[in-house]
C-alpha cells in the first residue's frame, strides 16, 4: 500500500489504522509525512483551542489555538529521546526516528479528533452563558465547561493511543511488551504534558490576570507541586 | 578449570571465593610455604586495610594501629589454636594432618579477610558521612555505636561465608557430614574462645570518643572478656 | 495512489533485540560484531545489551569498558550541567562534577563488594569482567538520563522549589538505576552463578550508596557558600529537613 502524504484521505488511512498502514507512515522515515502530522496538530488541536478560547475573547481563542497544538508538539519533542530510548528497553525494537514518528501519529490521530470535535465544542461555548464581570471560578458555567473540554481531550487522547496498541503489538510479537512500551510512553508524555500545559495555562479563563500569551507568574511553581500541595491542604498535614 | 595456580598468583583469589572444592583440595593436599606466605599475605592486607577503615573515624594514628591488630588477631588466634585444633580434627572423625588442617583453617581466614577488605571502602564511606569526632558528645557517640554496629555486622558475615566455605571442604575432604559438621563447630568454639580474649585484650579498635589515643589500654592484660561480659550479664539480670 | 486491495500483507515483525533469554551469550552472530565506537556502544546498551555482555568477556576488555566509562561520565556530565540550570551560577560546573564525580565514586566504592558477592555465588568471573559489566550499568543510567533531561529542564525552569527538584531528579535517578540494575542482573545471569541473593544484597547496597552520596556532595540542586557540606548527615534526615523547608 502506497501513501502519498498530503493527500486528504490519509486522515481517513490514519483513522482507520490499519497496522500495516501505519507501519508504513512509521518506516521509512519521510520528512513530508512528519510535516503533515505537524500540519494536522497545529490545525486540529489549533481548532479545538480556538474553540476553548472563544468563550473568554476572541484574543484568547487565538492564544490557546497556538498553545494546544504547542503543548502537544513540545511534549512529543520534549520526550524524544527518552520515548526513544524506552521502548527497545522494554523489548521493542524501535529507532529513536521511528519512535518519534509513532508517538507523532498518536498525537495527530489525537488531534484529528480534536478537530472534529472542535464545531461540537464550539457550540457547547456558544450554548454556555457568556464570561461576565460577576461570573466566578466556582460558577456552574465554567465548571461545565472545564468538564466537557477535559472529556474531549481525554477521548481524544484514549483513541489516538488505542489507535497505536495493535501495531506496537504486531511489531514486538508480545501483547505484554506492547502494553509496557505504550505505558511507558503515556506514563512520560502526561509528566511532561501536564507541566507544560501549567507552564502555557491559562486556556479558558483567569480571572485574575488580562488576556495573555503566557504570564510571568506562571513560570513559577509546578503542575505535581500544587497537586502535592493540595493533597497536603486536604489531609490538614 | 585451571588448579595450578603459583604461590604468589591472584588468580587464587576468586578460586578461594567460590570455594571451588577440586583446586582447594589439591592445595591443602600438598603443602607449600609459598602458599602459606600468600594466605597470610591476604589476611594482612584484607583485614588490615578493613581494620584501618574502622579506625579512621577515630584518628589516622588508630587506623594504622587497627590495621596492625585485626590481622594480628586472626593470625595469633591461628597460631594459638593451631595444636588444639590439629588434635581435634582426628579425634572427631576427620583423618587431616596437622598442616592440612592450620592451611584449611588459614584458608578460611583468608577468604574472611578478603571479604572484609572488599567492604572497607564501604566503611570508610559510611565513617565519611557520620559525624565527626569534633561533633558533639551524643553525636559522636551515636556515630561510634554505628561504626561498632555496622562493624560487627561485616565480620559476622565474613565469618558466617568463610566457615560455610571451610564446612564444605571439610565435607569433601570426609566421607561424613557429621564429622565435618562436629569438627567445624569445634574449630568455631576454639577460635571464637582464644579470638575474643585477644581482642580483649588487644582493644581498641574503633577507639571510645572518651578515651585517649593509645595503641592497647594500659589495663590490657588485666581481666578477661569473659568476667567482664558476665558482671555486666549479671548487673542486667539481679541489678 | 492508495492500493485498492482491502487485505493488507502480514505485518513482518521488527528484527528480534536479542536472542532467547537463556540463550549463551555470542549465540546470535550479531552479538559477536565488535563494539568500536562511543554510538555503537550507546545502540548497543540500549538495543543490544547482550551484545555488550558478550563483548565485555571477550579479551582485551579494556577497549569497551573504556568506551561505557567515557559514555557514563559524558552524560551525567551533561545532565548534571541540565540540573545546574535550576540555579545558575556556580552550580553550572559544580553540579556536573558532583553528579559525574558521585555516580564513579559510589561505583569505585561498591566495586570491591560486587566482587566479592559474584564469587561467593559461584560465578566464573574475572575483576576486569565485573568492572566491565559495572561500567555498563553506569553507561546505561547515564544515557537514560540524557533521555530524562529536556523534562528535567522543564520543570528547572518552571519552579522554584529545591525539594520539589530534588525529588524529581531522584526520581529520575532511581528510574535510570533500575534499568542499570536490570542490565547487570542479566549480565550475571549469565556467569552460572548458583544464586542470585549476594547481587540482590549488592544492589540494595549500591543504591543506599547511591542515595547518601546526593547528600554526602550536596548541594547539588540549589545554592551554597561551600562546595561541599560542613556539616555530616545521612539522607533520611537530610530529606526530613528539606521537606520541613
Amino acid at each position: 500500500m502506497s501513501v502519498r502524504a498530503w493527500n486528504l484521505s490519509q486522515v481517513g488511512l490514519l483513522l482507520r489504522a490499519q497496522p500495516a498502514a501505519l507501519r508504513e507512515w512509521v518506516n521509512p522515515w519521510r520528512t513530508e509525512r512528519a510535516l503533515f502530522c505537524l500540519a494536522a496538530i497545529a490545525l486540529g488541536a489549533g481548532l479545538y483551542g480556538a474553540a476553548m478560547g472563544c468563550w473568554r475573547s476572541g484574543l484568547q481563542a487565538l492564544y490557546t489555538g497556538i498553545k494546544l497544538p504547542l503543548v502537544v508538539l513540545l511534549t512529543t519533542l520534549g520526550n524524544g529521546l527518552l520515548n526513544g530510548m524506552l521502548a527497545p528497553l522494554l523489548g521493542l525494537n524501535l529507532s529513536l526516528r521511528q519512535a518519534l514518528m509513532t508517538v507523532l501519529l498518536t498525537f495527530t490521530i489525537a488531534s484529528i479528533l480534536l478537530g472534529a470535535f472542535s464545531p461540537v465544542a464550539a457550540f457547547v461555548v456558544w450554548n454556555t452563558p457568556p464570561l461576565t464581570d460577576a461570573t466566578r471560578l466556582a460558577a456552574a458555567e465554567y465548571g461545565l465547561l472545564q468538564l466537557t473540554h477535559v472529556v474531549f481531550i481525554a477521548f481524544a487522547g484514549v483513541t489516538g493511543n488505542l489507535c497505536l496498541a495493535p501495531l506496537l503489538r504486531q511489531w514486538s510479537g508480545h501483547t505484554a511488551v506492547a502494553h509496557k512500551v505504550l505505558l511507558a510512553w503515556l506514563a512520560a508524555n502526561l509528566f511532561l504534558g501536564s507541566q507544560i500545559a501549567w507552564v502555557l495555562r491559562p486556556f479558558i479563563w483567569d480571572p485574575a490576570r488580562p488576556v495573555e500569551f503566557i504570564g510571568q507568574e506562571y513560570l513559577r511553581g509546578s503542575f505535581y507541586e500544587t497537586v502535592f500541595d493540595a493533597a497536603r491542604r486536604l489531609l490538614i498535614w | 578449570m585451571e588448579t595450578t595456580f603459583a604461590p604468589f598468583d591472584l588468580r587464587q583469589v576468586p578460586v578461594l571465593l567460590r570455594g571451588e572444592l577440586e583446586p582447594i583440595h589439591g592445595w591443602i593436599e600438598r603443602w607449600s610455604v609459598g602458599r602459606v606466605c600468600f594466605h597470610v599475605a591476604v589476611i594482612c592486607v584484607g583485614a588490615g586495610l578493613f581494620g584501618a577503615s574502622v579506625g579512621w573515624w577515630r584518628a589516622p594514628l588508630q587506623a594504622f594501629y587497627t590495621g596492625v591488630k585485626l590481622p594480628l588477631i586472626i593470625l595469633l588466634t591461628t597460631l594459638g589454636n593451631a595444636l588444639l585444633n590439629g588434635m581435634l580434627a582426628p579425634l572427631l572423625g576427620l583423618n587431616l594432618r596437622f598442616r592440612q588442617v592450620s592451611l584449611a583453617i588459614l584458608m578460611s581466614f583468608a577468604i574472611a579477610a578478603v571479604i572484609l577488605g572488599a567492604f572497607s571502602p564501604l566503611m570508610l564511606f559510611l565513617e565519611w558521612n557520620a559525624p565527626p569526632m569534633s561533633a558533639g558528645a551524643s553525636e559522636r557517640l551515636a556515630a561510634h555505636s554505628l561504626i561498632l554496629v555496622t562493624q560487627a555486622l561485616v565480620i559476622a558475615f565474613a565469618g558466617v561465608a568463610a566457615n560455610l566455605r571451610l564446612l564444605q571442604l571439610l565435607r569433601r575432604a570426609s566421607d561424613s557430614t557429621a564429622a565435618a559438621t562436629k569438627v567445624l563447630f569445634a574449630w568455631l568454639a576454639g577460635n571464637l574462645f582464644l579470638g575474643s580474649q585477644l581482642a580483649w585484650i588487644l582493644r581498641p579498635f574503633i577507639g571510645s570518643p572518651a578515651l585517649p589515643l593509645q595503641f592497647l589500654r594500659p589495663d590490657a592484660l588485666q581481666g578477661n572478656f569473659y568476667e567482664i561480659f558476665l558482671s555486666a550479664l549479671k548487673r542486667v539480670l539481679f541489678g | 495512489m492508495i492500493d485498492q486491495n482491502l487485505t493488507p500483507p502480514p505485518l513482518p515483525p521488527l528484527p528480534s533485540r536479542s536472542a532467547p533469554a537463556g540463550a549463551p551469550l555470542g549465540s546470535d552472530p550479531a552479538e559477536q560484531v565488535p563494539i568500536t565506537g562511543l554510538l555503537t556502544a550507546v545502540e548497543a546498551l540500549l538495543r543490544q545489551p547482550r551484545r555488550v555482555m558478550f563483548q565485555l568477556r571477550q579479551p582485551p576488555v579494556r577497549t569497551v569498558l573504556l568506551a561505557l566509562l567515557v559514555i557514563a561520565i559524558a552524560c551525567s556530565l551533561i545532565y548534571g550541567l541540565v540540573v545546574g540550570t535550576f540555579s545558575g551560577g556556580t552550580q553550572l560546573w559544580a553540579a556536573p562534577v558532583k553528579i559525574a564525580g558521585g555516580l564513579l565514586l559510589a561505583a569505585l566504592i561498591c566495586l570491591p563488594s560486587l566482587f566479592i558477592f559474584a564469587c561467593l555465588s559461584g560465578a566464573e568471573v574475572r575483576l576486569s569482567e565485573v568492572a566491565g559489566f559495572l561500567s555498563g550499568q553506569l553507561a546505561l543510567m547515564a544515557v537514560l538520563l540524557i533521555g530524562f533531561a529536556p523534562v528535567a529542564w522543564v520543570f528547572s525552569q518552571s519552579t522554584e522549589s529545591v525539594a520539589a527538584m530534588g525529588a524529581l531528579h531522584l526520581a529520575f535517578g532511581l528510574i535510570a538505576a533500575y534499568f542499570g540494575l536490570r542490565f547487570l542482573n542479566t549480565a550475571f545471569a549469565h556467569l552460572n552463578a548458583r544464586s542470585g541473593s549476594g547481587l540482590k544484597v549488592w544492589m540494595v547496597i549500591f543504591i543506599l550508596v547511591l542515595l547518601q552520596m546526593t547528600t554526602a556532595l550536596r548541594p547539588i540542586v540549589g545554592t551554597s557558600d561551600d562546595f561541599l557540606p560542613a556539616k555530616k548527615m545521612f539522607f533520611v534526615n537530610h530529606w526530613a529537613e528539606c521537606l520541613k523547608k
